[in-house]
């Protein structure tokens, strides 16, 4: 049976929950999980102040409420599954290690910022800097999967080195950019400068964009991995057209200031 | 040295704060009846209309809700509302003594609050780019008495920096550079043309928001890296004229980048100061070549030193967990107050009220906010808590740091019969520490003893 954490009050100033983690929740008793430590704002507090906790925990949380003002949920964590049953703050698995993160809503910035592994999926919106690194990191991302159904901002995948990201609608600009390697699907629209900087690593995209003047094409191909990805995509409920199925994509190499290595692939169905 | 001769004074070698270039060469001569000055020789346009709007006016020296109210009172009713808040932002600085800015931080320190300065909503991105890629950088000295090659991207220095060019860059003569501007060459990047233009011996103009890919493109020229053919369509400007632009910041002397907000406030913001930046480092592979921000505020760049050097962060640092966090977009004053997060700001020096979006300076309008400022402005007029106090470097003396991280020391023109920033915020300080000890030792007498027995910030 799994721990249910219903929001009982909406937070004042920003709830920092970090201590709603598997990892630290496990092998406690209800009323142990009730006084964990959260900071609402710069007080500390129980988390029973603003939780309703029932069930028992077997690896598994359910988290009610509109949660859009408490941040750091699931961040660290190594095993087990996170459901969130609306909207989700700032900071969402930030360094996660293993085990799985749905949320029913939309997620606000830094989701999943230099995580390890597990996965992440978020049926809604995500921010900006999904899957990057910290300000002053050189490194986002370092593995595991980050799944979005619906747009996500700016810096997607900022630094990543390792790992996959899926955004089922629009990312915002520079999505990839310093990148390391690792995989990047967009099946919408991408912003601008995508990919500037990129070492290494693929940014795949159902649409076509500007790139920057660093990026040289290559050729046009049907590269036959693309495939698996969309055969993994549609067991993970996204609904892939079928036109881009046997789509020709055009090879893209960059960042020419950087290593070159990187590619980006643009399905040429809609040009 | 000041001249007294009856009801005049003259000040020599004063510093004007208006704006980053500090000029420290300035000579007052201060109508010591009426409380003003009447003359500022060597101010440009804006620095004679900076010393001659700052009188003295007749009003309160402290406000609470509009009511006047003792100074003390007011200090009072700030350190409990500052200390009762759960998330208490402090913003502003950039137009404040260094020694001011310093007490601001202790006092967001104690109060487990946030600090975030002006640079947030100017150079901001420049400072994440710092962080980023690094600096290579210079003294203004440097530029002067060495700089072949000075190239202005993305700023109006002739109206927003008028002494910049005849003081610091372009006219001067240097010990390299004996024959001033004939010693040099000029280059102005903008998307339009200013009246900065014709100074420039070189006038690139790149289609508006395309300074990135103009830097990109710089850099692989630089690199010797490829570039598409249809670089001129992308970004307004022909390869030839970038490939130029290339050979002389390679094969200059001592090149300098100086970088305005038409840079860092544009689409792309820290990841176009980080490529003017990466740009710099690339070309000392070549030669010597710097880059730097061309500062706004009189002091907005001692508020970068001060907030750095005691919280190791120069902007945007969040204090609640009691120790320094730093996270632009999250910790910085417009997200703070649109996400709807503050409950309690500390405004020092400047005016929000005015220039912040609408949903922020809605939800200033829900807090309650204390104020210090010289004049009565949007923001003094939503105060909870308003002080009137002391302008710097014309009523008070203290340090503020140069656009190139020089500190320079104020001299006063003329007393004022407010407080100085510093007071009040030493003040308000010792009262926070007092109040926040006496929370923490629940049950214990004033505090005093304790604040004593403590050394505070």
């Amino acid at each position: 049976m799994a721990l249910n954490l219903k929001l009982h009050t909406q937070p004042e100033v920003p709830l920092e929950a970090d201590c709603i983690c598997p990892d630290k929740l496990q092998s406690l008793e209800n009323n142990e999980i009730s006084s964990l430590i959260l900071f609402h704002g710069n007080r500390q507090v129980q988390l029973g102040d603003f939780f309703d906790c029932n069930g028992t925990f077997d690896g598994e949380i359910v988290i009610d409420g509109d949660l859009s003002n408490v941040k750091h949920i699931g961040a660290t964590m190594s095993f087990g599954k996170i459901t969130v049953e609306g909207n989700v703050g700032l900071h969402a698995g930030a360094a996660m290690r293993g085990g799985e993160i749905t949320i029913e809503g939309s997620s606000s910035g830094w989701l999943g910022p230099e995580m390890i592994g597990g996965r992440i999926t978020v049926k809604g919106d995500a921010g900006h800097m999904t899957g990057s690194g910290y300000r002053g990191s050189e490194i986002g991302m370092q593995g595991g999967e980050i799944i979005v159904h619906g747009n996500v901002k700016n810096e997607t995948g900022h630094a990543m080195r390792r790992g996959l990201i899926v955004v089922g609608g629009n990312s915002g600009d520079f999505t990839g950019v310093n990148m390391h390697a690792g995989t990047i699907i967009i099946l919408g629209q991408m912003g601008m400068r995508t990919g500037a900087g990129m070492k290494r690593g693929s940014i795949i995209s159902f649409n076509q964009a500007a790139l920057l003047p660093t990026f040289s094409r290559n050729c046009e191909y049907h590269p036959s991995f693309i495939k698996f990805y969309f055969k993994y995509l549609e067991e993970i409920g996204f609904k892939i057209d079928p036109s881009h199925l046997n789509s020709t994509f055009e090879r893209w190499s960059g960042d020419s200031i950087e290593l070159n290595r990187g590619e980006i692939l643009l399905s040429m169905s809609k040009k | 040295m000041a001249n007294e001769n009856e009801n005049i004074k003259i000040v020599e070698n004063a510093t004007c704060t208006f704006c980053g270039c500090v000029c420290d060469d300035m000579e007052l001569h201060v109508d010591l009846n009426e409380k003003r000055i009447t003359k500022a020789k060597n101010a440009c346009v804006l620095g004679r209309a900076w010393f001659a709007e700052h009188t003295i006016e007749d009003a309160p020296a402290a406000m609470i809700d509009g009511e006047e109210v003792s100074v003390d009172e007011a200090i009072e009713e700030a350190a409990q509302t500052l200390v009762n808040a759960k998330f208490p932002i402090t913003y502003g600085l950039s137009d404040t003594t260094c020694e001011a800015q310093r007490q601001a931080v202790a006092i967001s320190d104690y109060i487990k609050g946030n600090i975030d300065t002006t640079t947030s909503v100017c150079h901001g991105p420049s400072g994440l780019a710092f962080q980023g890629v690094g600096e290579s950088t210079s003294t203004l000295g440097e530029v002067k008495n060495r700089a072949d090659l000075v190239i202005y991207w993305g700023g109006n220095p002739a109206e927003s920096h008028p002494r910049h060019f005849g003081r610091y860059a372009v006219t001067p003569k240097g010990m390299f550079t004996p024959n001033g501007k004939k010693d040099r060459t000029v280059v102005l990047v903008d998307v339009r043309k200013t009246k900065s233009a014709p100074v420039a011996d070189i006038f690139i103009k790149p289609i508006p928001g395309k300074d990135f890919e103009v830097l990109w493109a710089l850099r692989a020229l630089v690199k010797g890296s490829k570039l598409s053919s249809n670089i001129e369509e992308e970004t307004g400007v022909p390869l030839e004229t970038l490939s130029d632009l290339a050979e002389r910041m390679k094969n200059c002397r001592f090149g300098v980048l100086f970088f305005g907000m038409g840079l860092t406030m544009t689409r792309g913001r820290h990841f176009n100061s980080g490529a003017l930046l990466a740009l710099a480092t690339d070309l000392n592979e070549y030669t010597h070549f710097v880059a730097k921000p061309v500062r706004g505020h009189g002091n907005v760049t001692g508020a970068d030193n001060v907030v750095s050097w005691q919280t190791g962060y120069p902007f945007g640092v969040n204090f609640s967990r009691g120790y320094p966090r730093f996270n632009p977009g999250e910790f910085t004053t417009v997200d703070t107050l649109s996400n709807g997060d503050a409950d309690a700001a500390l405004i020092i020096a400047s005016d929000p009220g005015s220039n912040f979006p609408k949903k922020a300076i809605e939800h200033l309008k829900n807090i309650p906010v204390i104020t210090l400022d010289t004049k009565n402005t949007d923001t003094t007029k939503l105060s909870h808590v308003a002080f009137r106090t002391a302008t710097y470097g014309i009523n008070t003396t203290g340090t503020v740091y140069r656009m190139d991280d020089v500190p320079i020391t104020l001299r006063s023109a003329f007393d004022s019969p407010f407080p100085d920033d510093e007071t009040i915020l030493t003040s308000i300080k010792k009262r926070v520490h007092e109040l926040v000890l006496a929370k923490h030792y629940a049950g214990g007498a004033s505090g005093e003893a304790k604040v004593a027995a403590i050394n505070p910030l």
